[in-house]
C-alpha cells in the first residue's frame, strides 16, 4: 500500500469485518430486478431528461424501449464539442443502459402512431417530451392512451409543464439544460461577488447538466411513486415535469428565501451562506476542500493550521456567518496563507491525525475538521474507494467498442440497480419488439 | 374534443390535490437522520403520504435546526428547515438511555422503513443499525446514507455535500477556464440530489417488498449519486481528455450560454438541434446561418472554432434586444430561452403559484410561508404539504400514544426520567414566542386543552 493510500485507509480503526460483510451483501450478481415485469416506452425527443428517467427505470430492471425516427433522436448529437463515436454522442453513450431501440416516427407518420398506441396498451410507463398537447393532438396523449390502458403512467417533460396559462402560452418553448438551470434559479446563486470584474460577477451555469439530471431524476421518482399506486390499485396517472421547476423545487431555498427576505440573495463567490469554513482553498499542489463549520471544528482547524492566535479575534471567534463579506474574505485569506504551505496529502493527514486524537480524548469538544483533496472527474475515476464499490464500470457497445461509465449508484442487498449492457444502434430491436408485443 | 389545457387544468387542479389519495399511505418511516441528505429522503416519502417519525435528541435536536442563511430566523425558526422537514412527526428521545432504545425497538416492530445518516458504523455501534433492527423486523427496508458509502477504505471519513462535490469531480467543473477559481454548486444540492436518489431506492425497495415480502439494506453514498450525473467519465475514457470548466457555456449545444441582454438582464439561450438552430437563425434575421457549412450540421456547429464564432454572433444579437423580446421570439419560433430567475422571481412569479411549483402554505403555527412544490406533479397521487417543521419534541405525545399505545402516566414517567424531552430557548428548536403551546391539541395529544 502506498503512503498515499494509507492516508485513506487507516482512519477509523476497527470495523474491517463490517466493511467486508457489507461489500459481499451488496454484490449485485444474480440478484432480483425490481421492475422486471414492466414495459417502458421512451418516445422523448432531443431531451435528455426523458432519456435519463428511462435509464433509471432500465437500471432497476424495466424493459425500456427507446422509440425514435429512422434518422435517430437528435439527442444523439447533443455532445461536448461535437465529440462522437461513429456519430453517437458521449451523453447518449453514457445513458444507453439496458435499452431496446425501435424506429417509429410518431411526429410525422400516422401508421407509426397506431403501432405506438398498440404498444402503449401493454406498457406501464410512457415518457415523452414533445410540446405540451402535441401527443394529444396526434391522438396518442395521456387522454387517449389511458382510455385504453387505465393503469398507464404517462410522464411528460417540458419547459413550463402541461397545465396553467403559462404552459399554454409557452407550449412551443423547448426544454434544454441551460434554460432549465437558469429558469429554476441555479445560476443566480453562482458567480463572483459584486466587487469583481465582469463577466465573473454574472450568474454562472453549473458545469454539469444540473437541469436535465434533476428533471430526469424527478420524473423517475414521481413515476415510481405512481408505480406503487398502480401496484396497489391498478390505477395509472399522469406525471408532469417542468424544466423551469427543476432546481428550485429540488432544493426549495429560492421560494422560501425570496418570500421571507423579500429580495434575492447576492452572489458570494466561493463562500457559503450558512457554514464557514466550508469551501476550498489552494494548497501547494492543487486544491483542498475544507469543512470545519461547527465551533469546535473551526477551533480544531485553527490548531491544525497553526492559527490559534486568531482564536479570540472578535471578527470570527463568535460569529463566522459570512453576512459581512469583507470579514469572511479576510479569514479566507488567512487560511489560504497556511494551506499554501502544505501539499494536499499533508493537509489531509494533519486533519486526520488531529481528529483521531480528539476522538480518543475524553474531552468531547475536540472537533473534526474535514480536509480532502479536490478531485477532477478524471482523478476521481482512479480512486480505490470507487473501484471497491464498483462505482465505475467498463461496458462494451457492439458497434462503438469499450468505454467507461459510472454505474451502481446505490447499493441494495436484494434488488439493486445495475447496467447489464449498453447499446445505441438505431432500430436494433425492431424485430424483437414486434415479436414480443405486436404479434396479436 | 375538449381543449388540451382545459383537460389538464382539471386533471392537475392544485385546489383538489389535498383530497386525492396518497400513494404511500400506511407506510411508517423511522427517520434517525440529520442535516439534509437523510432528512430529504424521508421528507419525500412524507410528501407522498408516509408517516415519518423524526427522531432527535432532547434539547439538542438536529444540527441543522438553527442553521439558517446568514443567521436570519423567521418566527424563531429556520425558514429553510421547513422545506427540509415538513410533514414529519417530531419525536425527541434520549438515545443514551436503555428505555429510549426499548421505545425505538418497539416502534421498529411495525415500521416499514428506517433512514439514518450517521458516520458509517455508528448506528450499529448504538444498537439502532441494520444489524439490530433487521432482527426485530426482518422485512424492514433500512437506508443508510453517507458521503462515501458503508464499505470501502474511505467509509469512515465524515462528509458534507461539499466533500461529495469535491470527491466526485463536480466542484471542479464550475467556473471559467484559465482561472484558478472553482465554484461549488449552491444550496447543498450535493445533499438534495442524492437524497432524491435515496428516496428512489426506498421506493424501489417498497415496490419489491410488495411483490416478494422481502425487505433489504440500502447503502446510498452521496458521492456516487453525484457521479451518476457526470458523463465526463465517458468523455475521458473515449478521448483521454477532459471537458473541464467551460464558464457560462454548455459545450454540448451551440449556442448555449448565459448572455446579457440590452436591458441589462441575464438570459440563457440554447439550440440543441438543427431545427432549433434554424428557428434561432430566422429569429435573428439571419436565416442564411442555417445553411452555412460551419453551422448547418449539429456536430459541425459544436466544433470549438465554429462554436466560438457562432456564440460571438449570439452575444451581439442578445445585447441588441430586451430580455422579454427574446423570450417571446423564442417561444414563437421554437428554441429554448429563459431569463435567469432569482429567489425573488421564483417566490413571486404568478405562474409558479398557479402551477403549485411554489405554494403559499398556511400553517397552524407559523401562518403563511412560501414553500417549494414538488419537482414532479402527479395527477392521481400528488405530493403535498400538510404541515411545516415543528418545535423539538412537538409530537412526543401523539407518537407515543397513537403509534405505541402509551398512556399519559407512562409518558409522564418517561419525562421524569428524561427519556423524552423537548426544546430549550434557542431559535430553531422552540416555537414562535407568540404561540401558546399549552393550548395546542396536538402537542398535548390526548390531554384536555383549554382554549
Amino acid at each position: 500500500m502506498s503512503p498515499k493510500e494509507e492516508v485513506y485507509t487507516r482512519h477509523g480503526g476497527k470495523g474491517g469485518d463490517r466493511g467486508k460483510i457489507l461489500a459481499e451483501m451488496m454484490n449485485a450478481e444474480g440478484k432480483a430486478e425490481v421492475l422486471d415485469d414492466i414495459l417502458v416506452l421512451d418516445v422523448s425527443s432531443a431531451n435528455f431528461a426523458g432519456i435519463i428517467a428511462a435509464s433509471f427505470l432500465a437500471e432497476f430492471g424495466a424493459e425500456v424501449v427507446k422509440i425514435e425516427p429512422k434518422e435517430g433522436d437528435p439527442a444523439r448529437q447533443i455532445t461536448p464539442f461535437g465529440v462522437t463515436v461513429q456519430g453517437v454522442g458521449i451523453p447518449f453513450m453514457f445513458e444507453g443502459r439496458n435499452k431496446r431501440y425501435m424506429t417509429l416516427d410518431v411526429k410525422n407518420n400516422p401508421d407509426d402512431r397506431r403501432i405506438f398506441a398498440k404498444l402503449a396498451k401493454k406498457a406501464a410507463v410512457v415518457i415523452e417530451s414533445f410540446a405540451p398537447g402535441e401527443m394529444d393532438g396526434w391522438g396518442i396523449g395521456y387522454r387517449q392512451l389511458s382510455a385504453e390502458n387505465p393503469g398507464l403512467i404517462y410522464i411528460a417533460l417540458s419547459a413550463y409543464g402541461q397545465y396553467t396559462d403559462q404552459a399554454k402560452e409557452f407550449a412551443k418553448m423547448p426544454d434544454a439544460d441551460i434554460t432549465s438551470q437558469a429558469g429554476s434559479g441555479l445560476p443566480a446563486q453562482m458567480g463572483a461577488p459584486p466587487n469583481e470584474p465582469e463577466p465573473y460577477t454574472w450568474p454562472l451555469r453549473g458545469g454539469m447538466w444540473a437541469g436535465w439530471y434533476i428533471s430526469g431524476l424527478s420524473a423517475a421518482l414521481g413515476g415510481t411513486v405512481a408505480l406503487i399506486h398502480r401496484q396497489n390499485t391498478g390505477q395509472g396517472q399522469m406525471v408532469d415535469v417542468a424544466g423551469m421547476d427543476a432546481y428550485s423545487s429540488m432544493v426549495g431555498m429560492p421560494a422560501t428565501i425570496g418570500f421571507t427576505w423579500e429580495k434575492a440573495r447576492p452572489r458570494i463567490g466561493v463562500l457559503d451562506f450558512i457554514l464557514y469554513p466550508y469551501g476550498h482553498w489552494k494548497c501547494k499542489d492543487g486544491f483542498v476542500a475544507i469543512a470545519a463549520p461547527r465551533d469546535h471544528d473551526f477551533r480544531a482547524l485553527l490548531k491544525v493550521l497553526g492559527l490559534w492566535e486568531q482564536e479570540d479575534d472578535w471578527r470570527y471567534s463568535s460569529d463566522r456567518i459570512p453576512d459581512i463579506l469583507e470579514q469572511a474574505i479576510h479569514l479566507h485569506k488567512i487560511i489560504e496563507e497556511k494551506t499554501l504551505q502544505f501539499t494536499g496529502d499533508e493537509l489531509v493527514r494533519m486533519a486526520l491525525n488531529y481528529s483521531k486524537k480528539s476522538a480518543r480524548s475524553k474531552w468531547r469538544g475536540g472537533g473534526v475538521p474535514i480536509v480532502m483533496k479536490l478531485m477532477t472527474p478524471e482523478e476521481a475515476m482512479k480512486n480505490k474507494q470507487w473501484h471497491i464499490r464498483k462505482a465505475f464500470q467498463e461496458v462494451e457497445d457492439e458497434k462503438l467498442g469499450k468505454y467507461m461509465i459510472s454505474a451502481n449508484f446505490v447499493k441494495m442487498s436484494e434488488s439493486p440497480p445495475r447496467v447489464k449492457w449498453v447499446s445505441s444502434t438505431i432500430g436494433k430491436d425492431n424485430e424483437y419488439i414486434r415479436e414480443k408485443y405486436l404479434n396479436d | 374534443m375538449e381543449d388540451y389545457f382545459s383537460y389538464t387544468a382539471k386533471l392537475f387542479n392544485p385546489e383538489e390535490a389535498s383530497q386525492k389519495p396518497e400513494a404511500l399511505k400506511g407506510i411508517r418511516v423511522m427517520d434517525f437522520s440529520h442535516v439534509i441528505f437523510g432528512p430529504i429522503a424521508a421528507r419525500l416519502l412524507a410528501d407522498y403520504g408516509a408517516e415519518v417519525i423524526k427522531l432527535e435528541l432532547p434539547f439538542y435536536g438536529d444540527l441543522w435546526r438553527p442553521a439558517t442563511y446568514w443567521g436570519k430566523y423567521w418566527k424563531h425558526s429556520n425558514p429553510i428547515w421547513h422545506n427540509i422537514t415538513k410533514n414529519k412527526y417530531f419525536l425527541s428521545v434520549n438515545l443514551q438511555l436503555k428505555e429510549s432504545k426499548e421505545l425505538i425497538y418497539k416502534m421498529a416492530e411495525n415500521a416499514d422503513v428506517v433512514i439514518e445518516n450517521f458516520a458509517p458504523g455508528t448506528a450499529d455501534a448504538w444498537g439502532i443499525g441494520y444489524e439490530k433492527i433487521s432482527k426485530i423486523n426482518p422485512n424492514i427496508i433500512f437506508l443508510s446514507c453517507s458521503t462515501y458509502g458503508q464499505f470501502g477504505p474511505m467509509r469512515y471519513f465524515p462528509g458534507w455535500d461539499l466533500l461529495a462535490q469535491g470527491a466526485s469531480g463536480v466542484l471542479t467543473l464550475n467556473g471559467y477556464p484559465d482561472t484558478d477559481i472553482y465554484y461549488k454548486l449552491p444550496d447543498y444540492v450535493g445533499d438534495f440530489v442524492p437524497g432524491n436518489f435515496a428516496a428512489l431506492a426506498v421506493l424501489m425497495a417498497l415496490y419489491y417488498r410488495k411483490k416478494t415480502g422481502k425487505g433489504q439494506y440500502i447503502d446510498m453514498a452521496q458521492t456516487e449519486g453525484l457521479m451518476r450525473m457526470l458523463f465526463n467519465y465517458t468523455y475521458h475514457s473515449v478521448t483521454k481528455g477532459a471537458i473541464g470548466r467551460t464558464g457560462n457555456t454548455d459545450p454540448t449545444m451551440v449556442p448555449a450560454s448565459i448572455f446579457k441582454t440590452g436591458d441589462e438582464k441575464f438570459l440563457a439561450l440554447a439550440c440543441a438541434t438543427a431545427d432549433q438552430f434554424k428557428n434561432f437563425a430566422e429569429a435573428m434575421g439571419k436565416p442564411e446561418l442555417a445553411s452555412d457549412p460551419r453551422f448547418a450540421g449539429t456536430l459541425e456547429r459544436l466544433k470549438p472554432e465554429n462554436a466560438k464564432a457562432l456564440t460571438a454572433l449570439a452575444v451581439d444579437w442578445v445585447r441588441s434586444k430586451s430580455c422579454a423580446d427574446i423570450v417571446k421570439l423564442a417561444d414563437a419560433s421554437g428554441f429554448p430561452a429563459a431569463e435567469v430567475a432569482d429567489d425573488y422571481m421564483i417566490a413571486n412569479e404568478e405562474w409558479r403559484r398557479k402551477r403549485g411549483s411554489v405554494v403559499l402554505f398556511k400553517d397552524d403555527i407559523y401562518g403563511n410561508l412560501a414553500i417549494a412544490g414538488p419537482s414532479a406533479m402527479l395527477s392521481g397521487t400528488p405530493s403535498r404539504t400538510k404541515w411545516l417543521a415543528r418545535p423539538l419534541g412537538y409530537h412526543n405525545r401523539l407518537v407515543l400514544k397513537k403509534f405505541l399505545g402509551l398512556s399519559e402516566s407512562d409518558i409522564e414517567k418517561l419525562e421524569k426520567k428524561k427519556v423524552i424531552g423537548t426544546f430549550d430557548d434557542r431559535p430553531g428548536l422552540k416555537p414562535p414566542v407568540y404561540y401558546n403551546l399549552s393550548e395546542d391539541p396536538i402537542y398535548n395529544y390526548g390531554k384536555e386543552v383549554k382554549k
